[in-house]
């Protein structure tokens, strides 16, 4: 018997935030180097980290709508509902032309989204509350 | 946020006044930045910079331009595949180059929205990678004979004779073709005088061409292949340039260089010298930068991509280039901002009326990136004494709606025919339009 089953989400979420991050390594590459292929793949990054953003997001929405997740934890969404519109702001920030794309407001969003991720990231990709999903596991039941 | 830091906070900041001052910006009117003196604003950076098209309609049965009183205007012929560029043979023959850029790559998302965008002002049309002929037997002013002049190009845009020899340039290179006064046809292929930059971007594809005045060199209009050096470095190698071929040899060099897309060459004929229409830089701001024309100093630098109008630096290009921006030359002429000049002819032999007969007609193709827009018309700049010497003038106009949502026509290439009138191409309504005196 699992109330739950695992959740879709974090499966989706991880993958997002990934790409999220690598566009910081790769505005600070560009920004050190000026090369401009390297301005292209933030921006690529970008987009590909938000389509799965988007994609989390409506997994996020089945978990919830079929009932597998239990309480979710708000400030976490809100977290990772921040780092999405952050970065959306970043992907139109990142398609101007050549330096500007990326200095200074670009790798700045870039930045903070990064913080924000790894912040997050730090307790998994997951939004269930701490507490039902603890009781989760107290029912023998993993994530 | 605890993560967020000072610099952080100033760039937030800046970007979210930028939102709300791009909406409610008092944008100057283009009469502010006609001549040698354009007033110039700050340069602005967008998060969504404004594109915005008039949708391409076409020409309805009976439509036309609009000319000034003392001028009328008639289609010389439609139906054409993308018409760029017109050009009178000596005999009264017009030739007409269809055509359209090769497919640009999609190097980023942005370049994917943009392709739509433009294509939706009909900047997508297929071009026929051809020249067409028309002969008007009777001098009624109607083609009675239209052939397929040369065919199988690989996107033409400039194209002269010189003595028996006719140049067409390819965006990859010049042709070199024997003409004989009075062909309707092509028969003989063409030899490559010289290769141009062109693949794999490609960005700004068409090469104008003039020739010196001794029909000894040949000039060549090379656009950047970009923006503004989003496609890097590498790819400008030879080009915002305008190149002067040796007609004999086939050897080239660059005779002037920074300009970033001189898309129409002349000489004007009471000096000899070269001028050249150029289409500046987008992104920065609805009036900024303004296209221009300009007498071309020869090894002269006009600032692209590091600066503009002289010293102007431009921000986005790193790494910057203080020794050449000392070196930029402010053009002598501006004609406002995002009009898109893309034709030039000098109006000597002009039956038009007189106050016509001595300066030069520009065709501007107008804006896409503009609100409200600006050019769709085809302007007169008088000159004295080989000098630019006022406004620009309408002359033909009502390419696009008042309200700016839809376009007719978008004028290209301008040329004089053997009777002096005016001819511009017009690659929206696949149209060529004769403007004479009104009768």
């Amino acid at each position: 018997m699992q109330p739950y089953g695992p959740l879709w989400h974090p499966r989706l979420i991880g993958p997002a935030a990934t790409l999220l991050v690598a566009a910081f390594i790769t505005d600070l590459i560009y920004w050190r180097t000026l090369l401009f292929q390297w301005n292209n793949f933030s921006v690529w990054l970008i987009v590909a980290g938000l389509v799965l953003a988007a994609l989390s997001g409506l997994a996020l929405l089945l978990d919830v709508l079929l009932r597998r997740i239990g309480r979710l934890a708000w400030w976490r969404f809100a977290g990772f509902t921040v780092s999405a519109l952050l970065s959306l702001l970043n992907a139109f920030v990142h398609s101007r032309d050549a330096y500007t794309a990326v200095v200074p407001e670009g790798i700045v969003l870039s930045g903070i989204v990064t913080v924000l991720l790894l912040a997050l990231g730090w307790h998994g990709w997951s939004l269930r509350a701490i507490a039902a999903a603890n009781a989760a596991v107290a029912g023998g039941i993993s994530r | 946020m605890i993560t967020t830091s000072g610099p952080a906070l100033r760039a937030t900041a800046t970007m979210i006044a930028l939102l709300l001052s791009a909406c409610d910006d008092k944008i100057a009117p283009p009469s502010t930045q006609y001549g040698a003196h354009p007033m110039l604003p700050p340069p602005q950076q967008y998060i969504l910079p404004p594109m915005d098209v008039p949708t391409a309609v076409g020409w309805k049965n009976g439509e036309a331009p609009k000319v000034p009183a003392g001028l009328q205007v008639q289609a010389l012929a439609s139906d054409f595949k993308h018409p760029r560029m017109v050009y009178a043979l000596p005999n009264g023959d017009v030739l007409v180059v269809e055509s359209n850029g090769p497919k640009a790559p999609v190097y980023r998302p942005k370049d994917y929205i943009e392709a739509k965008v433009k294509a939706i002002a009909g900047s997508a049309g297929t071009g026929g990678n051809r020249i067409s002929l028309l002969r008007d037997v009777n001098g009624d002013g109607r083609p009675d004979i239209r052939t397929v002049f040369i065919d199988h190009l690989h996107s033409p845009f400039g194209v002269i004779l010189v003595g028996d020899r006719l140049y067409v340039a390819d965006t990859d290179e010049i042709l070199s073709f024997h003409y004989t006064s009075g062909q309707t046809r092509m028969t003989a292929s063409g030899t490559r005088l010289t290769d141009l930059p062109a693949g794999p971007i490609d960005h700004h594809w068409t090469k104008s061409l003039a020739a010196s005045p001794d029909g000894s060199k040949l000039y060549v209009g090379v656009g950047s292949n970009s923006n503004i050096t989003e496609n890097g470095l590498a790819a400008e190698e030879g080009r915002a340039a305008i190149w002067e071929v040796d007609r004999a040899t086939g050897m080239k060099r660059i005779y002037a260089s920074g300009l970033r897309n001189p898309t129409g060459l002349a000489i004007e004929p009471h000096t000899g010298k070269l001028w050249a229409i150029v289409n500046e830089r987008d992104e920065i701001g609805p009036n900024l930068v303004p296209d221009y024309l300009t007498a071309v100093k020869e090894n002269g630098f006009y600032g692209w991509p590091y600066s503009y109008f002289g010293q102007h630096v431009d921000v986005r290009v790193e790494p910057q280039r203080p020794d050449l921006v000392a070196k930029a030359i402010w053009p002598d002429y501006a004609l406002s901002s995002h009009v898109a000049p893309l034709g030039i002819v000098f109006s000597e032999k002009s039956s038009l009326p007189n106050r016509y007969r001595s300066g030069v007609f520009v065709g501007e193709h107008g804006s896409w990136d503009r609100t409200p827009l600006n050019g769709y018309k085809v302007v007169y700049i008088p000159f004295v004494n080989g000098r630019p010497s006022g406004p620009p003038q309408d002359v033909l106009t009502g390419f696009a709606t008042a309200d700016g949502r839809e376009a007719m026509g978008r004028p290209v290439g301008v040329a004089l025919d053997r009777t002096g009138a005016l001819l511009i191409a017009d690659d929206v309504g696949n149209t060529v339009w004769r403007v004479t005196a009104a009768k």
